[in-house]
C-alpha cells in the first residue's frame, strides 16, 4: 500500500509539474504571439500592463475568469458545457507520453522514477494521434450545441480540416516509425542520438524533410492556425466554433489551442529534430565533467527546438493570408497525401536496401 | 500556396519554386527582417500625443474680446451654416440698448458635430472658434450638450482674453475678419 501511494505521489507530482509547465508556456505564448507579431508589422504589442506589457497575460487571465459566463438561449446546455474540457482534456493529455529530458532514472524508496517521462508507453505516438482526433468532438458539439449558425459553420469546418490533415499527420509520421522502428516517443528520441546528422530530419538511409514539412504544414492545420485558421475565420464567421461562448469556457479553448500547438511542436521535436539529444555528439557538461548536469543541457535543447517550432506558428501567421476552403482542401489531398504517401514508399524501400546491404 | 492550375504548363523554375515554397519564403523573409530591424511606427497614445497640425479642428468654442465681453451677437448665421444643426441660438436685445443684440442662449450638441468648421466660416464677428481640444470623452452624452456658459469657458481656456484693448471696448464695434491675434503660438 505504501509502495502504491509512493507511485502514485510520484506521478501526480510528475503530471503537476508538466502540467505547470505547459500552462505557463501557453501563458508565454500569448505574450509572445502578440509581442512577435506586432514587432513583425511595426507595431509593438501589449505595452501597458507591466513594464513592456509582460503582464498582459496575467491581466487576459484574471479579465477572463471574471467575465460573465453566458450560456446562449436554445442552446444544448449539456453540451455546450462539455465541449471546452472536450477540447482542453485531449490537449493536456499527450504530453504524458513526450520525453523531455534524456532517459536517466534515480530511486525513490525502491521505486524507479523516470523523471522527464509521465509515462512512457510502447503505443506513445499513436496514443497522440488518437487523443488529437478527439479534441475534434470538443469543437464540434462546441459548435453544434452554440445554437448560432456561425458557430454551427465553423464546427464543420473545423471537423473536415482536422479530419483532412490528421491524415496527413499521421502518414508523415509513418517514414519516423519506419526508420525508428518504434512507436514509443522514448525510443524514437533515443535512436536519434549523437549529432545533428542522426536526426530523422537529414538521418541516412532516407532524410525525412519532404515528412517535417507536411508535419508541421499539416500540424499549422490542425491546430487552427494562420493560415489553415478556416474555422475561425474572424472575416465571414465572427470567431467560428466559440463564437458564443464567452468567459472561463471560452478561457478553455484559447488554452486548448495553445496547448495543441505547444504539443504538436513536441512532437515535432521529438520525432523529426532530435528530442533532447543536442546537435552535436553527446554533452557539454558531460565533456567538462559534469555528466550528472547534463539533463539541463537537454531539456534546454528540447525546449529550444518546440520554441522554434513556435515561433515558426507565429511566424506564418505575420506573413500568410488565410485560405480559400477549396484550396485548403485541394491542398491537403491533392498534394500533401501524394507526397506523403510517397515519401512512405521511398523511406520503406532505403531502410529495406539499406539492412539488406548491412 | 497550394494550387497552379492543372491545366497549365509549369516551367521547371516555377515547378521548383511551387515545391520549394519560394514565395512563402520571400514572405517569411520581409516579415523577419520587420522583426530584426525592429522601428514601430506606434505612438503611446495616452503617454505620448503627436502634435495636432496648425487647422487642427476640434471642439467649439465660444470668444471674447479682449476686454471680456462676448463677440457672439445673437445673428443665427451658425445655426443655419451647420450641417448638422449642433447649434440653437436665441437671440436677443442687449437690455437698455435696441441696437444691439446678443445671443440670450447658446446650445451646442457635440454629439452631432461633424467638424466641418462651416460655423466658424459663417461667423461675421469671429465669435466661434476651433480649439485644439480633443479628448472629451464622458461617460453621459448629455453631458456634450453645451450651453453657453460651458462654450466660454472654453473659449477661454483655449484662446485667453490677453489683454485690454481700448479700440475694442466701443459698444458697437463689430470688427469683421479680424485674425486672432491672441491665438497660442504654435507647439513644436
Amino acid at each position: 500500500m505504501t509502495e502504491f501511494g509512493l507511485r502514485l505521489a510520484i506521478s501526480l507530482t510528475q503530471i503537476a509539474a508538466v502540467m505547470g509547465i505547459v500552462v505557463i508556456t501557453v501563458l508565454l505564448l500569448t505574450l509572445a504571439e502578440r509581442k512577435v507579431l506586432g514587432w513583425m508589422q511595426d507595431r509593438m504589442g501589449p505595452m501597458e500592463v507591466g513594464p513592456y506589457g509582460i503582464l498582459q497575460p496575467f491581466a487576459d487571465a484574471i479579465k477572463l475568469f471574471f467575465k460573465e459566463d453566458i450560456i446562449p438561449a436554445g442552446a444544448n446546455k449539456f453540451l455546450f458545457t462539455t465541449a471546452p474540457i472536450l477540447c482542453l482534456i485531449p490537449a493536456f493529455v499527450g504530453f504524458a507520453v513526450i520525453p523531455w529530458g534524456p532517459n536517466q532514472t534515480f530511486e525513490v524508496g525502491g521505486i524507479t522514477v523516470r523523471p522527464f517521462i509521465i509515462s512512457d508507453i510502447n503505443i506513445g505516438i499513436l496514443y497522440i494521434l488518437a487523443f488529437a482526433s478527439l479534441g475534434a468532438y470538443g469543437i464540434i458539439l462546441g459548435g453544434w450545441s452554440s445554437n448560432s449558425k456561425y458557430s454551427l459553420l465553423g464546427g464543420l469546418r473545423s471537423a473536415a480540416q482536422i479530419i483532412s490533415y490528421e491524415l496527413n499527420v499521421g502518414l508523415s509520421i509513418v517514414g519516423v516509425l519506419i526508420l525508428g522502428g518504434s512507436l514509443s516517443l522514448v525510443t524514437i528520441t533515443d535512436a536519434q542520438a549523437g549529432g545533428f546528422w542522426h536526426w530523422y530530419l537529414f538521418a541516412l538511409p532516407a532524410p525525412q524533410i519532404f515528412a517535417f514539412v507536411i508535419y508541421v504544414i499539416s500540424a499549422v492545420a490542425e491546430t487552427n492556425r494562420v493560415p489553415f485558421d478556416l474555422p475561425e475565420a474572424e472575416s465571414e464567421l465572427v470567431a467560428g466554433f466559440f463564437t458564443e461562448y464567452s468567459g472561463l469556457r471560452f478561457a478553455f479553448f484559447f488554452l486548448a489551442e495553445y496547448a495543441n500547438m505547444v504539443l504538436v511542436s513536441c512532437v515535432a521535436a521529438a520525432l523529426f529534430l532530435g528530442g533532447w539529444n543536442a546537435p552535436y555528439p553527446g554533452t557539454i557538461m558531460a565533456f567538462i565533467g559534469a555528466p550528472s548536469l547534463a539533463w539541463i543541457e537537454n531539456t534546454m535543447w528540447f525546449a529550444v527546438k518546440t520554441y522554434s517550432l513556435l515561433f515558426l506558428f507565429f511566424w506564418l501567421r505575420a506573413t500568410l493570408p488565410r485560405l480559400r476552403y477549396d484550396q485548403l482542401m485541394r491542398f491537403g489531398w491533392k498534394v500533401l497525401l501524394p507526397i506523403a504517401l510517397g515519401n512512405i514508399v521511398v523511406t520503406a524501400i532505403a531502410v529495406f536496401i539499406y539492412q539488406q546491404m548491412k | 500556396m497550394a494550387s497552379t492550375t492543372s491545366t497549365k504548363r509549369l516551367s521547371l523554375s516555377a515547378w521548383l519554386k511551387t515545391i520549394t515554397f519560394y514565395e512563402i519564403l520571400v514572405g517569411m523573409k520581409a516579415t523577419l527582417s520587420h522583426l530584426l530591424n525592429y522601428r514601430p511606427v506606434t505612438l503611446q497614445y495616452p503617454h505620448e500625443k503627436r502634435t495636432l497640425p496648425d487647422n487642427y479642428r476640434g471642439m467649439l468654442a465660444l470668444l471674447r474680446y479682449d476686454d471680456g465681453t462676448e463677440k457672439c451677437v445673437g445673428c443665427d448665421l451658425c445655426e443655419a451654416a451647420c450641417p448638422s444643426r449642433v447649434i440653437r441660438v436665441v437671440s436677443a436685445e442687449v437690455p437698455g440698448e435696441p441696437t444691439k443684440r446678443y445671443s440670450k442662449e447658446y446650445y451646442m450638441d457635440m454629439t452631432r458635430c461633424l467638424f466641418c468648421g462651416m460655423c466658424v466660416d459663417a461667423c461675421p464677428v469671429d465669435a466661434l472658434g476651433m480649439t485644439r481640444e480633443f479628448e472629451w470623452a464622458v461617460y453621459d452624452k448629455r453631458q456634450l450638450h453645451l450651453n453657453k456658459q460651458q462654450l466660454l469657458a472654453i473659449g477661454d481656456r483655449s484662446f485667453p482674453v490677453q489683454e485690454k484693448r481700448l479700440e475694442l471696448q466701443h459698444p458697437n464695434v463689430a470688427f469683421f475678419n479680424v485674425a486672432f491675434k491672441h491665438v497660442p503660438p504654435k507647439p513644436d
